[in-house]
């Protein structure tokens, strides 16, 4: 029987997920709506070597805050539905910006690959990426791609099983932030970590998203802790 | 001389460094999303009352209301 593999595409609004996506699963995709809420989610099948694998197109966002719908749903997919894989598309030519939800999803415990989108468009602005050495960084592994050419297809395919059969693949950076901020961090790590909460979410992240005054996540600790 | 000021007071074409965002907890952390962060050089590169303004930040253009950048200081660079 083929194993199934459940991915999301996440990544910033134009950074190519869409094209990744038709990529992946051919013609074969069908488009349907998140219940309760007007953005478009589209999810699709295929088979690779013999593994069966789900592909979840999320919206585009910038950030994975609770500041808008596309962003908590976003979030929301990767949290309760926690995918095998988290595919980041990653405009090569904008990295900067593009990183900082790789490193957000890192974050929340996602296992993540970085699929470096329009290297070609990289080259023409005479950007030279270090792909093995931003790999190392990240702790994750790095597919350079042309998506609208159909460039890094097989080589991503070939990471998401990897990565699936095998998660310590991920090693996936930590964020430091600096000692006053790790104390609060750890000081709140002992606490979640008696909630019920942190047996579904990594108490770190749980605790960072309530030095930041996350508002969903208030809201789920009142719901657990007062019902 | 350099004193900080609006970025809502920058002519189009001003390279600026953001000094600080004066807002809420809330537009504070957008922007900081957005990659508006104290310490940041942005070039303005559309100014016109009301709005909106357009500025090019860490190699992407980014849509501020006024309003909003009235509250963000910057200085000159």
């Amino acid at each position: 029987m083929a194993k199934e593999i459940t991915i999301a595409l996440a990544g910033n609004p134009n950074s190519g997920k869409t094209t990744v996506f038709n990529n992946l699963t051919g013609a074969r995709q069908h488009v349907g709506n998140w219940p309760g809420v007007t953005v478009e989610k589209k999810e699709g099948s295929c088979s690779y070597n013999g593994y069966s694998i789900r592909v979840v197109d999320l919206p585009g966002v910038y950030s994975l805050t609770a500041y808008s719908p596309d962003e908590v749903i976003a979030r929301n997919f990767i949290l309760e539905e926690k995918p095998d894989v988290v595919v980041d598309i990653v405009d090569a030519s904008n990295l900067e910006r593009n990183l900082y939800l790789a490193l957000q999803l890192l974050e929340m415990g996602a296992w993540v690959i970085v699929a470096l989108n329009m290297m070609d468009e990289a080259d023409s602005r005479n950007h030279r990426i270090d792909v093995a050495g931003l790999s190392h960084l990240l702790g994750t592994p790095v597919v350079p791609m042309v998506a609208n050419r159909n460039r890094g297809t097989v080589e991503l395919f070939d990471e998401i099983v990897k990565v699936a059969e095998n998660k310590a693949q991920v090693k996936g950076l930590k964020v430091e932030y600096g000692r006053e901020v790790e104390e609060e961090i750890s000081k709140l790590e002992k606490l979640i970590s008696q909630s019920e909460l942190s047996s579904k979410y990594s108490p770190r992240w749980l605790a960072v998203k309530l030095l930041e005054r996350d508002e969903e996540i208030i809201k789920k600790f009142r719901e657990v802790e007062h019902g | 001389m350099n004193q900080p000021m609006p970025l809502a007071m920058v002519s189009p074409g001003g390279v600026v460094q953001v000094v600080d965002v004066r807002a809420g907890w809330g537009l504070q952390r957008r922007l900081a999303d957005m990659g508006l962060t104290p310490g940041v050089t942005i070039r303005v590169m559309n100014s016109q009352r009301p709005g909106p303004i357009i500025v090019d930040l860490r190699g992407s253009r980014l849509v501020l209301g006024y309003g909003m950048t009235q509250r963000i200081l910057v200085r000159k660079v």
